[in-house]
């Protein structure tokens, strides 16, 4: 078939409705509730409201600490993985074995696993006891229903997602790049700071902004491991809607949330750019 | 006499079931151009590698300069590499990419500069220094792979394939500018190539593998005129290699029916024997002269080369012979069927063992 102006328009009309069915025109809604009045009209009392409270201003930077801790935790420990992976796996069929069992947690339910680290991080739970057991500390350690609690809990649920973002990247680094770094009097760890890190940074920033971006918009985690002691945006959104019925103030701090997340990618991309620019 | 720069002493490679080098031994001069010339498989880029330290060997030594390389790593030996694909950093300019080496060296900065800038003066890059690879054309990143290489002023500079990647006309050019970076630096050359025309053009020594073997090693001219087998007289220039029967005392005649030939073969060996002659050396028709072997054949084919006919004839046997008689009008004339003669000086053939 030829690609004609007309079925170019026919083959974009799907993909467009969808977009625009799914995602323009609820957001359009979304916005349209942030600046509403509950007898119609419009104002910006609410995201005076939100703006002005500092309990919202707190739950944010609550989200962001929390968001921004889970992306270096992400990093630091799914690079090595990655390079792992990608490098001292010699096998294709054991790599894909991996990626295969990468993923495979990805399928169970967020609920479960976040009680799974309830089980683990208790008082009375494994980390705890062992802690006890060979005398590292004396009275139990409050890890659970914390700032650390959550950021544990949602490292581990996209740590998978890090991980194979660098592997994607990584993989495309040429093995020659790094044998002449070696050939002109590089050790391994400069060959890999001056070649293979800066070359896998694409990766890097897709796998952080994806990690970032889904830990502050998480929402069961942080409820289940908060506890009710931390507040995270999210949870405050969701009670906007539920429990105090104010939609229009829920809107406001979706899109409070949205567009500081996107300030915060859009100067984390800008102060990569240079680097990125070249290395893509 | 010239020291070796580089010794191989029984260089052995396996990777499971498959000898990659089979028991290498080559002694590289100081100074001297040398071409490691073989087809894909043959071994010449493993030794390579070996030598740059990216290869492990199984067994044997490399020594450089009389220092054994055994457990040295590729960043403490005294060889640069340019790549088969020049493997420049893509993230890094044309002067950061020379200056990789350099840096790592620790030397001064302002030492660095002035060698890296004189560097890309001698392969004519200075203009380009701040551009990036992927601004650079396939021959401004072959320089830019040499500059980042010969900076470091390495005893031996390894040089794997580098012209495979360009067009016809900018590798003739580079062979040239690379004879003369050669001569310029008085810096030992290791070149790895699959063109014999290539290594005939630059080497100074030529090493013909096979197998993980090398099968001759010498001068280009030398390996032309007197190649040791049929491999490397099929491998290096043109060659007739002519089916042969082997006689009671060493007589040969052209299989299946003779005639037999003024030639004595003087191996044991029971196998395949061939009468080697190049097309240049195989005249067509005229009288035949004292010293002269000749044989009855009719032409079958004959195509116009430009400066001369190339020819296709059958010998009364059935065996093919191609000639390439310089320029002649006879030739010319010679009409598809005709019978004619075919013959050349005597010591223009040799008798060849597989």
């Amino acid at each position: 078939m030829r690609l004609t102006p007309v079925n170019t328009a026919v083959l974009l009309l799907g993909p467009i409705a969808f977009f625009v069915l799914f995602f323009a025109a609820p957001f359009a809604l979304l916005i349209g509730e942030s600046f509403a009045r509950p007898d119609g009209g419009i104002t910006l009392s609410n995201y005076v409201a939100v703006l002005t409270d500092g309990y919202y201003w707190k739950a944010l930077l609550n989200t962001l600490l929390i968001s921004f801790w889970v992306t270096v935790v992400c990093f630091v420990l799914g690079y090595p993985l990655a390079y792992f992976i990608v490098f001292h796996v010699p096998s294709a069929g054991v790599r894909r074995g991996i990626y295969v069992l990468l993923v495979t947690p990805l399928f169970t339910s967020n609920i479960v696993r976040a009680f799974g680290w309830i089980v683990i991080l208790g008082r009375r739970g494994m980390v705890n006891s062992s802690l006890i057991a060979i005398g590292l500390i004396e009275a139990p350690l409050d890890l659970l229903y914390s700032k650390t609690a959550i950021v544990i809990g949602l490292a581990y649920i996209l740590l998978p997602v890090m991980t194979l973002s660098v592997c994607s990247v990584l993989q495309t680094v040429d093995r020659s790049l790094i044998e002449a770094a070696r050939d002109l009097g590089a050790r391994p760890s400069r060959a890999f700071l001056a070649v293979t890190f800066p070359l896998s940074l694409p990766g890097v920033v897709a796998g952080s902004i994806i990690v970032f971006a889904l830990s502050v918009s998480a929402y069961v985690i942080p409820s289940i491991l908060s506890g009710g002691r931390e507040m995270v945006t999210p949870i405050l959104i969701f009670q906007q809607y539920t429990a105090t019925f104010r939609p229009d103030i829920g809107a406001a701090l979706s899109v409070v949330l949205l567009v500081v997340t996107l300030l915060l990618i859009g100067a984390y991309l800008f102060f990569l750019e240079r680097r990125l620019r070249v290395a893509v | 006499m010239t020291p070796d720069v580089v010794v191989v002493d029984r260089l052995i490679k396996r990777y499971g079931a498959v000898t990659a080098l089979a028991g290498v031994s080559l002694d590289i001069r100081k100074g001297e151009f040398i071409a490691l010339l073989g087809p894909s498989g043959c071994g010449k880029t493993t030794l390579l590698r070996a030598i740059a330290g990216f290869v492990e060997p199984t067994s044997g030594d490399i020594r450089i300069n009389g220092r054994s390389m055994t457990g040295v790593p590729p960043n403490q030996r005294p060889v640069n590499t340019v790549f088969q694909q020049y493997a420049l950093f893509p993230h890094m300019t044309a002067i950061e990419n020379v200056a990789f080496g350099p840096r790592r060296q620790g030397l001064a900065g302002g030492e660095i500069a002035a060698r890296v800038k004189a560097a890309l003066a001698m392969v004519g890059l200075e203009a380009l220094a701040g551009r990036y690879p992927r601004e650079l054309s396939g021959g401004q990143q072959q320089r830019v792979a040499l500059a980042r290489a010969i900076v470091n002023q390495p005893d031996v500079l390894l040089l794997d394939e580098p012209l495979g990647a360009l067009d016809l006309k900018l590798r003739k050019r580079m062979q040239l500018e690379l004879k003369r970076l050669h001569q310029q630096l008085g810096m030992t050359f290791l070149f790895v190539t699959h063109d014999q025309e290539e290594a005939l053009a630059m080497a100074d020594r030529i090493a013909v593998m096979r197998e993980g073997s090398i099968v001759q090693l010498g001068g280009g001219e030398d390996i032309y005129r007197n190649p040791a087998t049929r491999y490397v007289a099929d491998f290096i220039g043109e060659a007739n290699l002519l089916a042969c029967r082997v006689g009671a005392r060493g007589t040969i005649d052209v299989a299946p029916e003779g005639p037999a030939l003024p030639y004595q073969f003087n191996g044991n060996d029971a196998g395949e024997v061939s009468l080697m002659v190049r097309p240049q050396d195989v005249l067509v028709g005229g009288t035949v002269g004292a010293d002269e072997v000749a044989l009855a054949a009719t032409l079958k084919d004959k195509v116009f080369v430009g400066s001369t006919w190339r020819l296709f004839l059958a010998l009364a046997g059935g065996q093919e012979i191609a000639a390439e008689p310089g320029y002649s009008i006879e030739a010319g004339r010679l009409a598809i069927g005709e019978a004619t003669t075919v013959h050349w000086r005597r010591d223009a053939a040799r008798i060849l063992a597989d």
